[in-house]
């Protein structure tokens, strides 16, 4: 069995480095620069994978409303430290330290992650995935609705120094030899320290009672409770979790854009962060990095791509063959390789209890 | 605030027929159709592919120019298509699937990317901007109550018309019972004699071309956008789980019920000035109703949880 396995992350790494190695052939200017800025958006919606595959992967919760809880964690953050928001753009100089802010903010996505478990852990597999995605909705609508307090359709800008003023001389260093923005290389980095921290965490976690239990609830819940568990609160554990690593990616996707607009925390990309998971493999708990990082390259490479084949689309039009893509990568891995690059197929829940 | 009713109606009637059509499917096969509103907005673009002037020149990408037929004939080429497209779903993708006894999670996820899919290809082939059918601007007349154009008065009237003729047909035909026996029980009905297979790709083209109805309503009250479907589909999931989730009377309903709400909600004193938020007050309902009386209105009590 070990061995099984081990030949299965070699083979994910092959095919990783593969593609990698492929954005160098295909662009012979500027590689790093593009592979910099696909590892950041790799490292921040990989976090976020993970966080997920702790619903759907270990728990078999359907989560459709991934987005709302990275927003959670990054609005809940960002208004806690100095920005400005608005339409006005009405600054507010006065704030928590970032990490102070951070773990308040992770902390608000994990409780909204129980707020929303509460009701929604007692229905079936497809009634929760209308009531999470109906409750991201939700969330975006008031996000934009309550202009006062996020800054609405304008959005909240000026926070990132709060970030970058942690900024080590290193990065910049090692950014002006290679020609990178310095402050990508900085969230990059964050987001492959926090992808790392939290894979330790979670392997420790897997290993341990709780994460055994944790399983047993999705073999068989009716056992666990047999055996004196109480399998809703493991449950609500678990949605609390994930919906914490998500507010973590949401506060550094928040600071990889320079501005939070409202057009970040759609449904589209509880999408992407679903087909990484998919990609890397349901319920692996390394297998959403080496998705993200697969999923990133064929994105980035799509875009070109759709540049040559649809010589009249506009710009609006190419950034749907991306989205294109992505509907019939779910589409096909969910048919023909649901447990992805990684996953286990016997690990894997689909079909309704 | 009577205005406000005469514009929940139009947009209830519209959330009417696609929740009787996404039950209908749920009904019968178990699925959570995702894709339910690219088939919605699919009524809606081929409508405005078929009766669009020769010379329109934004559609598909400058490629091919639209045909320029006759409306009302174009709504039936329209929804003729959707029934075709909903067929050829079930025999290539959806019943493939069943037969390879894959879950119901990974069929709705399946649904999910191929609304994703499909939707871009609308974006695409279709363009991103808001379009309308070639009819004249008409002026609103009051009709009881409501004010509202004539064009309009007539959607509705349409709607709750063929919504009347599903729903005898669903009780009185052959055809109708041999849906609800698959929708009981898929074995007990193959023993009965009732080639479920057939019933399921008719329940498939029989929702497609209700949906397609659904998206030629909604473009003609309002308008024509590659993302329509998408942009409705919470709602009528909302209508859906408000009647009771697998009853074509309840979907039906609900989803004036939830138009309605949508619309009136707007005049309500705490929304005042929050007019983009309206679409969150039905979705809260549904979670509510989610939560307290899971089986809807006029649902049989199953086990949901």
């Amino acid at each position: 069995m070990t061995e099984k396995i081990s030949k299965r992350v070699i083979f994910a790494f092959v095919i990783t480095s593969l593609s990698i190695y492929l954005v160098f052939v295909l662009n012979p200017d500027g590689a790093l620069r593009i592979l910099l800025n696909l590892l950041t958006f790799a490292g921040i919606y990989g976090l976020s994978a993970i966080g997920l595959n702790v619903h759907f992967g270990w728990t078999g919760l359907l989560n459709f409303g991934h987005a709302s809880f990275m927003g959670v964690g990054a609005y809940v953050t960002l208004l806690l430290m100095p920005h400005a928001a608005g339409r006005e753009g009405e600054v507010t100089s006065t704030g928590l330290p970032f990490l102070v802010a951070l773990i308040i903010g992770i902390m608000s996505a994990a409780l909204f992650g129980l707020l929303l478990g509460l009701p929604a852990i007692r229905l079936r597999g497809d009634y929760l995935a209308i009531v999470t995605i109906a409750a991201a909705e939700i969330f975006r609508l008031l996000v934009r609705d309550l202009e006062s307090i996020t800054g609405g359709v304008y959005g909240i800008i000026n926070y990132t120094e709060n970030f970058q003023q942690y900024r080590p001389m290193f990065i910049d260093k090692f950014s002006e030899s290679n020609a990178f923005s310095p402050s990508q290389a900085w969230v990059c980095l964050a987001a492959w320290v926090s992808i790392l921290l939290t894979v330790l965490f979670l392997k420790r976690l897997n290993n341990s009672p709780w994460g055994r239990a944790l399983r047993a609830v999705r073999e068989d819940e009716d056992a666990v409770r047999a055996m004196g568990k109480n399998a809703v609160w493991l449950k609500l554990q678990s949605f609390m979790l994930g919906a914490g690593i998500a507010g973590l990616s949401g506060v550094l996707l928040a600071f990889n854009y320079g501005s939070l607009e409202t057009t970040v925390f759609v449904p589209l990309l509880t999408f992407y962060v679903w087909a990484i998971m998919i990609l890397g493999g349901v319920g692996s708990i390394t297998g959403p990095i080496f998705g993200s990082i697969l999923f990133w390259v064929i994105i980035s490479e799509t875009d070109r791509l759709a540049y040559l084949l649809f010589e009249n689309a506009n710009g609006q039009q190419l950034a749907g063959v991306r989205f294109l893509l992505v509907g019939l990568l779910i589409m096909l891995l969910m048919i023909f390789r649901p447990s992805g690059l990684l996953g286990k197929k016997e690990e894997l829940l689909l079909d309704v209890k | 605030m009577l205005d406000q009713l005469g514009n929940g109606l139009l947009l209830g009637i519209i959330i009417s027929v696609a929740s009787v059509a996404l039950s209908l499917l749920y009904g019968v096969t178990r699925i959570v159709n995702f894709a339910h509103g690219e088939i919605i907005a699919l009524g809606a673009i081929a409508t405005l592919f078929f009766s669009s002037p020769v010379d329109y020149r934004v559609l598909f990408l400058d490629k091919f120019s639209p045909l320029g037929l006759n409306f009302a004939f174009s709504c039936i080429l329209a929804i003729l298509v959707c029934g075709l497209f909903g067929g050829l779903l079930e025999v290539l993708l959806f019943r493939p699937l069943r037969k390879g006894e894959v879950g119901n999670i990974a069929v709705l996820v399946v649904t999910i990317g191929l609304s994703i899919f499909i939707r871009h290809l609308y974006l695409l082939f279709a363009t991103g901007r808001v379009q309308n059918f070639p009819l004249e601007l008409e002026r609103r007349q009051t009709y009881l109550f409501f004010d509202m154009t004539p064009r309009n008065f007539n959607v509705l009237i349409a709607g709750i018309v063929v919504m009347s003729i599903v729903g005898l047909l669903l009780t009185y035909t052959r055809l109708g019972k041999a849906m609800r026996a698959v929708r009981d029980s898929e074995e007990l009905s193959s023993i009965s004699g009732i080639n479920s297979d057939n019933i399921i790709l008719f329940t498939w083209i029989s929702s497609s071309m209700l949906a397609g109805l659904a998206g030629i309503f909604q473009a003609v009250i309002n308008d024509v956008r590659w993302n329509m479907g998408f942009l409705i589909l919470l709602l009528i999931f909302a209508g859906t789980v408000l009647g009771g989730i697998g009853t074509s009377f309840g979907a039906m309903v609900g989803g004036l019920l939830i138009g309605i709400l949508v619309q009136v909600s707007v005049g309500l004193p705490f929304m005042e000035g929050h007019t983009e938020a309206k679409n969150a007050v039905a979705l809260g309902i549904m979670i509510l109703i989610l939560l307290f009386r899971p089986q809807g209105i006029f649902g049989k009590k199953e086990r949901i949880s």
